[in-house]
Formats: C-alpha cells, sequence, structure tokens
C-alpha cells in the first residue's frame, strides 16, 4: 500500500490508574479494508476501537483516523461510525426515532440510504426497538452508523449477543453495504469464523499489545507447520521463528513463520488456516516472551 | 440538539407539566377560598372583637397547608432527576450513541447543561410563584413568612434551592456516572448542606434586634419577624436564665415571684431579625446558592467533556 492508512496507531497506549489497557499498540489498516480485531477478553479490543473514535484519551502513543487525531471535533465525528459494545440504543424509542436522532445530530446524514437500509431488511420502523430482536437491534445501529457516511466504520463485538442466523444476516448486510470499498471496517469479535468470512485483515491483540497487523491471505501463505524429527528440533526453533511447539515420540511439530525461515527440504510442511495461527500466537505468547528473555 | 433534548426529556416534561398543573389548580382554588375568608373574618372581628378567633380560621385547610409545605423537597427532587442525565445513559451505554455523532460531546453537554439550569429555575419559579401567592393571607394572619419553611419554599430562595440541587445532581452524575449512587449523593449532600446553612449561616446574614417585654405575658413581637432565640435579662441588661436561689424565686406563688422579679428589673428579651431585613436575606441566601451551582454546572461540563467515557 502507497497510500496512507485510513487507520494508524504508533505506540497507543491506555492506562486507567494502574490497569494498563493498551500498552503498545501499533497497527495499520489501509483504506477499504475490512479488518477483524481478535484477542482474548481484556487484550484490549474494546479500549482500541474507543480510543479511535475519540471517546477515550490515549495516555501515550497517537492515532489517526484519516489522518486525523481523534478528537471531539464535528469534522473528526464526521468521518467515524461507530457501534459500542452490546449495542447500544434508547430503548424507548422505534428505529423511525434513531433515524432522526442520526439526521439531527450529522449534517453528513443520508436520510434515504439509512431508511431503505432497513426498509429493505424488514425493520418496523415505528416499534420501539426494545421490543426488536437482538438482529433487528444491530441493524438499527448498523443503519445509523453508516447513515452519517462515515470513512471508517468502528464495529465493537456487533454480532456477540445474536444467534447463528442473525449473525450471518447481519455480517452479509455489512459485506454488502462496504462493497464499494470506500469504507474503512474495524470489526471486534471474538468469533473467529465469523470475521474470516467477512474480513481481508487481521489484527491481533494480546495484553494490549498488537502481535498481528496484517492481510489475512497473507497471513495465511507466511504461517505453515513444519514438522520434523526430534533430533532436528534445535536446530528448527533456530532457524525459523516459532509460534508454537508440540512434540510427539519422534517428531516436533512447529507453527512458524516461513518468511526468512530456513527450511530443510527433509522436513514436511503443511498449511494451516486462520484459526490455528491465531491459536498459536496467542497460546504462545507466554512462551516467546521466554525466548525473549533468554537471547 | 434541541430536537434530542425534547426527544430525551419530553416524558419527563409531561409528567412535571402534569403535576405542576394539579398543584397550580388546587393552590389556586384554595387560595381564593382562603384570601376571601381572611378578609372576611378580618372585618368580622373589627366589628364584633372576635379577633382572638381569627388563628383558627384556616383549620379546615390542612391537606393543602401539608402539600405546599412539602414543596420544601421540589429541590432535592429536581436534583435527584438531574442525577440520572449522564448517569443513565453511561449505564445503558447509549453515551457511545450520543458522544460520537458529529454533534460533539461539548455541546451535547453544554445543551445538557443549559436545559437543566432553565428546567430548574422555570419549574422553581412557578411553583415558588404559586406558593407565595398561596400564602399571602396565612402569611398576613400568622406573620411568619421570615421563618422557617416558610422562608424557604416563598419568593426567591426557593428557585435558588432549585439550581443548586439541579447542578449538584448534573456533577454527580457526570462524575461518579452511576444512577443510584449519584441520586443517593445528591440527596445527602444537598441535606446536609441546607441544614448547615440555615443553622450555622443564616442567624448571620445580618445583626439582631432585641425586643424587651415584661417578664410574665407576652412580649410584643412586631409582625412578620424571624424570632432567633429568647432569654431574660436583669437589671443591668445581662442575660440570665433565672436559675438558682434568688429572693424571688423562694416567693410561693407564682404571680409574687413574676411581680417581685419584675420590680428587680428583671425583663424577657426576645431577639429577632426584623421583617425589614426579608429581602435582604432572600438575596443573601439566593446568591449563597447561585454561585455555588454556577460552579457545579462547570465542574459538570468538564466532567463530561473531559473525561474518559
Amino acid at each position: 500500500m502507497t497510500t496512507s492508512p485510513a487507520v494508524e496507531t504508533r505506540g497507543l497506549q491506555k492506562q486507567y490508574g494502574r490497569k494498563r489497557a493498551l500498552a503498545d499498540c501499533s497497527i495499520g489498516v489501509p483504506t477499504g479494508a475490512v479488518c477483524g480485531v481478535v484477542g482474548a477478553n481484556g487484550s484490549g479490543k474494546t479500549t482500541l476501537l474507543k480510543l479511535l473514535c475519540g471517546l477515550l484519551r490515549p495516555t501515550g502513543g497517537e492515532a489517526r483516523v484519516c489522518q486525523r487525531q481523534p478528537a471531539d471535533e464535528r469534522t473528526f465525528l464526521e468521518t467515524v461510525g461507530y457501534l459500542g459494545q452490546e449495542v447500544p440504543l434508547y430503548g424507548r424509542w422505534t428505529a423511525d426515532e434513531h433515524l432522526r436522532f442520526g439526521a439531527h445530530t450529522n449534517d453528513t446524514w443520508d436520510e434515504t440510504m439509512a431508511r431503505e437500509r432497513l426498509l429493505s431488511l424488514d425493520i418496523p420502523l415505528d416499534q420501539r426497538v426494545q421490543t426488536l430482536s437482538g438482529g433487528m437491534r444491530a441493524q438499527v445501529a448498523l443503519a445509523l452508523a453508516l447513515g452519517k457516511r462515515p470513512s471508517v466504520l468502528l464495529l465493537d463485538e456487533p454480532v456477540a449477543a445474536l444467534d447463528p442466523l442473525a449473525r450471518r444476516e447481519f455480517l452479509a448486510s455489512l459485506t454488502a453495504a462496504v462493497a464499494d470499498g470506500e469504507v474503512t471496517v474495524l470489526m471486534s469479535s471474538h468469533l473467529l469464523p465469523d470475521l474470516e468470512r467477512v474480513c481481508d485483515h487481521l489484527v491481533l491483540l494480546s495484553d494490549g499489545s498488537a502481535l498481528v497487523c496484517a492481510e489475512i491471505d497473507e497471513l495465511v501463505a507466511s504461517h505453515k507447520q513444519v514438522t520434523a524429527p526430534r533430533a532436528d528440533a534445535a536446530r528448527a526453533a533456530r532457524t525459523m521463528s516459532v509460534l508454537s511447539t508440540s512434540t510427539t515420540t519422534r517428531d516436533v511439530s512447529l507453527t512458524v513463520r516461513i518468511d526468512h525461515a530456513i527450511i530443510d527440504p527433509s522436513w514436511r510442511v503443511d498449511d494451516l488456516d486462520l484459526e490455528e495461527i491465531v491459536l498459536a500466537y496467542l497460546g504462545g505468547s507466554s512462551q516467546r516472551e521466554q525466548v525473549g528473555t533468554a537471547s | 440538539m434541541t430536537w434530542l433534548i425534547w426527544q430525551q426529556h419530553k416524558r419527563q416534561a409531561a409528567l412535571i407539566g402534569i403535576v405542576l398543573t394539579l398543584f397550580a389548580v388546587a393552590v389556586v382554588v384554595t387560595g381564593i377560598h382562603m384570601t376571601t375568608m381572611y378578609h372576611d373574618a378580618v372585618r368580622a372581628c373589627g366589628q364584633n372583637a372576635t379577633c382572638t378567633s381569627l388563628d383558627n380560621i384556616f383549620h379546615g385547610y390542612g391537606a393543602i397547608v401539608d402539600t405546599v409545605h412539602m414543596t420544601i423537597a421540589l429541590p432535592v427532587l429536581l436534583g435527584a432527576l438531574a442525577a440520572t442525565f449522564v448517569a443513565g445513559e453511561v449505564e445503558r451505554g447509549t453515551h457511545m450513541l450520543a458522544w460520537t455523532q458529529a454533534i460533539t460531546r461539548t455541546r451535547w453537554s453544554t445543551a445538557k447543561i443549559a436545559t437543566a439550569a432553565a428546567g430548574a429555575v422555570a419549574i422553581g419559579a412557578a411553583v415558588s410563584a404559586l406558593v407565595t401567592w398561596w400564602s399571602n393571607s396565612p402569611n398576613a394572619l400568622y406573620g411568619n413568612r421570615f421563618e422557617g419553611a416558610q422562608f424557604d419554599t416563598q419568593n426567591l430562595v426557593p428557585i435558588a434551592f432549585c439550581l443548586f440541587a439541579v447542578a449538584l445532581g448534573l456533577a454527580l452524575s457526570s462524575l461518579i456516572r452511576r444512577t443510584l449512587p449519584a441520586i443517593a449523593a445528591t440527596v445527602g449532600i444537598f441535606a446536609a448542606v441546607r441544614i448547615l446553612v440555615s443553622v450555622y449561616l443564616r442567624p448571620h446574614y445580618m445583626g439582631t434586634v432585641a425586643v424587651t417585654g415584661p417578664i410574665a405575658g407576652d412580649t410584643h413581637v412586631p409582625s412578620g419577624s424571624w424570632t432567633v432565640s429568647q432569654h431574660f435579662s436583669d437589671a443591668a441588661g445581662h442575660a440570665t436564665f433565672l436559675k438558682g436561689p434568688n429572693s424571688c424565686t423562694a416567693l410561693s406563688t407564682k404571680e409574687a415571684a413574676f411581680q417581685c422579679l419584675t420590680r428587680s428589673g428583671y425583663r424577657s428579651v426576645t431577639v429577632i431579625h426584623p421583617a425589614s431585613q426579608y429581602w435582604h436575606y432572600q438575596i443573601v441566601e439566593s446568591i449563597l446558592y447561585t454561585v455555588p451551582a454556577a460552579l457545579l454546572f462547570v465542574i459538570a461540563y468538564f466532567a463530561i467533556t473531559r473525561h474518559d467515557a
């Protein structure tokens, strides 16, 4: 990517008293990407998204969204659509009132698009949203976030509370909405298969820092499972960057990054799927720290 | 922003409107009736010298008298309502919705604060106007508008109380961000401030006047004044409590003792704030609550716009 990323953070930090929610997070997400944000609970997903939309202020480092520092300014807030955790809505308002809320609070509001979006999804506009299903509520919230025509859409676990069918529908409609590639999406979730279905980029957070920020295809292509005889274990660990290791009586299986790796032709190399790669990063993080301190 | 404020608070506004209307009807109907009755009674007593029985003419009006006195709780109710404004949004997560729209959090908080302040003044003024008007004849009859609950619910002071309570509620709501603790803190702090100010500060806004009278029987205290305390003074003018052995108190009958004390120069002293100080008192106490209210609104503004969401 030669153009500057739509979302960029450098050494972003957020500390709540003594608790560090985000330690040192550096990511870059290109314009038009649909980027999944994964990580264990408490890894900093929500904090990262809230920092990007200006709800939180960083305690260190910097964030840029469309070349702007997140701030409480109209010109910045217009560029960002945010859907918070647990899909907050005004329960006693109707979907129609939410659309009017969007219209009254954003100069860039696209009433036709937002309204037709909900109508095409058969969402009753005149019913209090607290009486709607979780899937419908999520759609109302998404329509509200999309209605102001943001350049960057930040979604914090939008499907966490939905059943599998509603989840699939939500993600399909999200994909359709951002298909023209003008909107950059960052979406956190702990449901990796969902992200895999709609995302082309992935940010992997662990203990408040980004272990991975890459295109998913590239990620899958650059990570392999290498199986070597046990006798070669030490050499394999030296010549490749190893994420996780499992040992059988005869062989040692290593999940590795293959760029810059020296792979003995006698070793067996297998493809990995995204979930295996993510688990290797999350499960292996403590191991790699030990390697780091030893060197 | 006007649309959003109305959309969010129209139900509360409607409820307050209904309660206020019912209150206004009750106050106006009874007020007209009581005024007529008072004037009739005053006219009658001038003709046939039955003025001593005037005190009892409003005895049948206990319900409305109690209701009017209950408006002393209006400020704290409004304060509790204001305490839900920011905390309620944060608890339901809707602040994430409101504060990420292009209107900005700065404008959102300014509008909320302005609405809360205007609402407090408007509701406080409406209730105070009704109570003050209704109290015309009781005030005239008992001459007590400078005293306790009457002073607290008439003219300017109740408006200042409402403004202060709402500012306190909004500031605590923005700082604590949980509804119930914010309400509890608002009620507790408001009550504490009101008690401390009225007990320890209010008596000292202006100097007192001592009214002396006979040791037995009534001292003529001017109507409309606020009686702070009462004691006895000896011939030299020193305060005394008539305790301990004394040539007079040893006398067998009460009447004889009183006559003896009066002859020895003992007097009953009533310490008052005269009615002429009433408006000065209203203004001083109003300022005393309005200035911190302004400060609390500023605190609320910074707590909303500068803190993490």
